[in-house]
């Protein structure tokens, strides 16, 4: 069924219908939140708490946006929200660019085993040097470029000016792979 | 500005800034005739794209038993 006929059958109260629009995205939403979280009980945790209040807002979507986007603006609230409430992590300071941006590069990544998405000893590296990350730039990172969403997307999402998702996202890119450089070289 | 000498550490942060962007300024061509020459910053260049495609990879499954226990949450079970 089209989306935008199920989102009005959802909206009527059509329970089917809506049983439908969560099961069309409990997968991108499970597996996002997961990404922000590193963690799946957090993830499963956020992701319930995602379709309760979509279903609870669900009225209000006027469908000007995607519904994917909205929901990505949803998860993305809970994640801050849960982050906020752990607030248990110092995160490393990337608000200025010092010490982000080498003077000289030299290293080869060209044998990196980083191929093996499946790795567990690569999916730690990647976990550990993603964790350092605050939130605010993780979400960034991740909405933009490993979701795919564009720039104007991904500013819409987390409420910020495009100028202000350009200047977090090259910083996130810039320290993660800073650390993973770290991790992969040494 | 491509008369300009454009120094390494300006090309990786120009990388991590303009990645997936539509590069045509005349920056950019100063900077893609750079990375054309200079090993390290290609170098640092394909480290960008590699970090971005490890994070793309790397997703998990939603489980059985976590589905069912969100129908049953939002009583939407069949």
């Amino acid at each position: 069924m089209e989306e935008k006929k199920l989102i009005t059958d959802a909206q009527s109260g059509d329970k089917k219908a809506l049983a439908q629009v969560v099961k069309n995205y409990e997968q991108t939403i499970y597996n996002f939140a997961f990404k922000i979280c590193r963690d799946r009980d957090k993830a499963e945790q956020v992701m319930q708490e995602t379709f309760y209040s979509m279903i609870k807002s669900l009225h209000q979507f006027d469908g000007k946006s995607k519904l994917s986007t909205w929901l990505y603006r949803i998860v993305t609230n809970h994640c801050l929200m849960l982050a906020r409430k752990i607030k248990s992590r110092q995160f490393v300071s990337i608000d200025d660019d010092e010490g982000l941006f080498e003077e000289k590069y030299t290293a080869d990544w060209s044998s990196i085993p980083y191929k093996g998405a499946e790795n567990k000893e690569l999916r730690e590296k990647l976990d550990d040097a993603i964790k350092k990350l605050a939130p605010e730039y993780r979400m960034i990172f991740l909405l933009r470029d490993v979701e795919g969403l564009s720039t104007e997307e991904t500013a819409q999402v987390a409420e910020l000016t495009v100028p202000a998702v350009k200047s977090r996202l090259h910083r996130a890119r810039a320290f993660l792979r800073k650390e993973l450089n770290q991790a992969f070289i040494k | 500005m491509s008369k300009e000498k454009i120094e390494c550490k300006e090309v990786m942060k120009y990388v991590c800034q303009s990645l997936g962007d539509d590069l045509n300024s005349e920056k950019c061509a100063a900077i893609k005739a750079h990375l054309e020459e200079c090993e390290d910053c290609k170098n640092y260049f394909k480290s960008v794209e590699i970090t971005i495609d490890c994070y793309r990879k790397y997703n998990v499954d939603l489980p059985e038993d976590a589905h069912n226990r969100l129908m049953k949450f939002l009583d939407l079970e069949e």
